[in-house]
């Protein structure tokens, strides 16, 4: 009696073990996750469907990147816990390095087609910014955001400015004559600009970084391993940020808990992105008068203006069964009829060249003429470096920022040199 | 045979959870330390860089003496106020009890609620303090922007805090001083300021040790007031040990550069507690 227990238990024991071991069954569709914004996801939603009508026997299947503290960690998670899908297409440009180099990323150029696409898609400044360091391409570019000046016109009217400040010294001086005590408690409550004093590393993608872009003429941060910012660019950046907070002519406190303080006149600029437009033209005040210009330069500056364009881009994982077909998925989905639809969708700029010229979108700028302002910054925009240490490099950066510009505690050849101190021990073997 | 295998096997339990939860760790993370690990890549050996860059790091060594300066500031501010709401609950005074379960309650209350409530409080624009401080005439503090009031400001939050938990084990301790030894006192005509000096705080000096002790430990292991305050700044002013491991595995996962400070942390913890052992044993 004791034996046939026994024997029925194993023989339960294994039944259960063997239906809970993992057989991975072949999937002849491919997943494909796009970020969780609302216009984004319509976008995903329309293209995936067009091409599941045209291939009934190879479809896509869609998704929004599931919900977690930030799309970065979940897409870690999924690597980490072998749950990628196939094709994820909100990928920041900073971090495809580090997959790359993780092994869990197909390289692009080695499947058919690809560079002829690449090449149609971008020009060859681009396509050399996304080469890894090991030759290979581990990423699509699909989308930008260029970070640019908007300023509210009447303002800078009211200030005797036809045109908007290009220069350090022209925005010193509107920021000198807008800086006020509205209340007369004392304390300064208007200000020429805002950018956030947190010291959270990406927040310098969209004051530093952009402005040390248009400073240096589009230079690198790091490259072969080395911190190379530490140059005459990054130091007038810095000693052009340091009196903004010095003067008080940037706030100090945090604003950014405020009702939007752009639309209620106390601060006259921000550098920000084509988010933008939506958003102010939904609620924005009667005669309010805003428009877009490039970043700030030095006051010597020659040649174009450059800026961060924030890049976004799409990858395929090795998990993939039949990379061919993701990648002729994605050549459909960013072909020129479906960047128009994207536009549409989500006013945000597809990452192609001659994006302000090429004819299949002038009646789209003709009717966002703001828009337009940023399709032709497009050539002029760059994403990051390709490191895998990329994040780390930003926080020192920030902090070094922090006791330079915000509290004046260092100069900024000081606070410079100290960051590339700590940058360059990130790359020590 | 049998009588040799059942006290293994009855020390077995203990033994797994030992080797799963401890040693293997343990062991695991000094291994990391001669590796570079982002958890997405194949470990890769490293060699002594991580150590190099531990003594060349500045903003590590920024975050043990922050951890030290709050060590300095907190203990004795615990130790004073602690004491002195003791000896002030341990008179026969009205709502006694009350009072006794008031200053205890934010022992019990979650930690990240305390500190939360505290930064509404600490707020540089609407926060209660700097709204109580313009009303009397004063200018805005930045409690939490300014880098040489921040670790200051998450000191006294702290001692907040823990002050109902060292206020029981001094009320503990006072119990334990003899009546007479006071009554004593009071025939020489002693004061209550010599009572206190010469009798009373010799007597609980066993207490006053735990307490440094307890502080002690307490005071290493800061995280989640400066996490969820200041995230480390203004500055890295506020950047404990703690939290800066934590920031280098779970935000760079950089595995094998954490578990070197940690490693490193542990040591020096061990020395503290080393030193902190012969005092007791010297008393």
């Amino acid at each position: 009696m004791k034996s046939i227990r026994l024997i029925s238990f194993i023989f339960s024991f294994m039944i259960l073990v063997s239906c809970s071991s993992k057989v991975e069954k072949r999937r002849d569709e491919i997943i494909y996750w796009s970020s969780n914004n609302t216009e984004e996801i319509e976008f995903a939603k329309y293209v995936v469907n067009k091409w599941n009508q045209i291939n009934k026997n190879q479809k896509v299947k869609f998704q929004p990147v599931p919900e977690g503290q930030s799309s970065e960690e979940v897409i870690l998670a999924a690597v980490v816990g072998k749950t990628t899908p196939d094709i994820y297409s909100n990928m920041w440009e900073g971090d495809v390095e580090s997959y790359a180099r993780a092994g869990v990323l197909v390289a692009l150029d080695t499947l058919e087609g690809f560079m002829n696409f690449l090449y149609e898609r971008c020009d060859s400044s681009v396509i050399k910014e996304v080469t890894s360091p090991d030759g290979h391409i581990y990423q699509i570019p699909w989308k930008i955001n260029p970070v640019m000046m908007i300023y509210n016109v009447n303002e800078f009217r009211n200030l005797g400015f036809l045109e908007p400040p290009k220069t350090y010294s022209e925005f010193l001086e509107a920021a000198k004559k807008f800086q006020r005590d509205v209340n007369g408690d004392g304390y300064v409550d208007r200000w020429i600009g805002y950018a956030e004093v947190v010291v959270t590393w990406w927040q310098r993608l969209f004051d530093f970084y952009p402005l040390y872009l248009a400073a240096s003429n589009g230079a690198p941060l790091v490259k072969n391993n080395k911190a190379v910012f530490n140059n005459e660019a990054a130091k007038k950046v810095f000693d052009f940020l340091r009196k903004l907070y010095k003067n008080n002519y940037f706030p100090k406190e945090r604003l950014s808990v405020r009702q939007d303080v752009f639309l209620d006149g106390i601060i006259a600029t921000r550098f920000t992105g084509p988010w933008e437009i939506p958003h102010t033209e939904k609620f924005k005040p009667e005669g309010f008068n805003y428009n877009f210009t490039n970043m700030l330069v030095p006051d010597n500056h020659e040649g174009p203006v450059y800026t961060y364009g924030d890049p976004k881009n799409i990858v395929i994982f090795k998990k993939c069964p039949n990379p061919n077909l993701a990648l002729r998925f994605l050549m459909f989905a960013l072909d020129e009829e479906n960047d128009l639809k994207f536009l549409e969708i989500t006013n945000q700029l597809p990452h192609r060249k001659n994006l302000d010229t090429n004819p299949k979108y002038l009646s789209y700028f003709s009717r966002n003429p703001k828009m337009k302002i940023f399709a032709s910054e497009v050539k002029y925009v760059k994403g990051t470096d390709q490191s895998p240490q990329l994040r780390e490099v930003f926080d020192l950066i920030s902090q070094e920022y922090e006791a330079c510009v915000i509290y004046g505690k260092k100069t900024p050849e000081e606070a410079l040199n100290d960051a590339e101190k700590a940058v360059n021990l990130l790359f020590i073997k | 045979m049998r009588k040799k295998i059942i006290p293994y096997l009855l020390v077995s339990p203990y033994l797994i959870y030992f080797l799963v939860f401890m040693a293997f760790p343990v062991g695991f993370s000094f291994f990391l330390t001669f590796t570079n690990w982002n958890i997405i890549s194949p470990i890769e050996y490293a060699g002594l860089s991580n150590y190099k860059r531990l003594v060349n790091d500045a903003v590590f060594w920024k975050s043990l003496l922050n951890t030290f300066i709050f060590l300095i500031i907190h203990i004795p501010l615990q130790i004073i106020v602690s004491l002195f709401l003791a000896e002030l609950l341990n008179q026969k005074i009205r709502l006694r009890g009350f009072f006794r379960a008031a200053f205890f309650l934010p022992v019990i209350v979650s930690g990240v609620v305390v500190t939360i409530i505290w930064q509404q409080l600490y707020g540089f624009d609407s926060g209660l303090l700097n709204r109580l401080l313009i009303k009397i005439g004063f200018s805005k503090v930045g409690w939490l922007t300014d880098p040489n009031l921040a670790m200051p400001s998450i000191a006294i939050m702290a001692t907040w805090k823990n002050v109902g938990l060292y206020i029981v084990l001094f009320l503990v301790g006072l119990q334990t001083v003899p009546p007479q030894f006071y009554e004593a006192a009071e025939l020489e005509g002693a004061t209550h300021m010599q009572k206190f000096f010469k009798i009373t705080l010799p007597i609980i000096n066993p207490t006053i040790f735990m307490v440094v002790v307890l502080s002690t430990i307490g005071g290493f292991s800061l995280f989640i007031e400066p996490y969820v305050m200041t995230g480390g700044g203004p500055m890295n002013s506020t950047m404990s040990a703690v939290l800066y491991i934590y920031k280098q595995g779970f935000f760079y996962y950089h595995m094998g550069y954490a578990a070197t400070l940690g490693l490193f942390f542990a040591l020096l913890i061990l020395a503290v507690v080393i030193i902190q052992k012969k005092f007791v044993e010297r008393d």
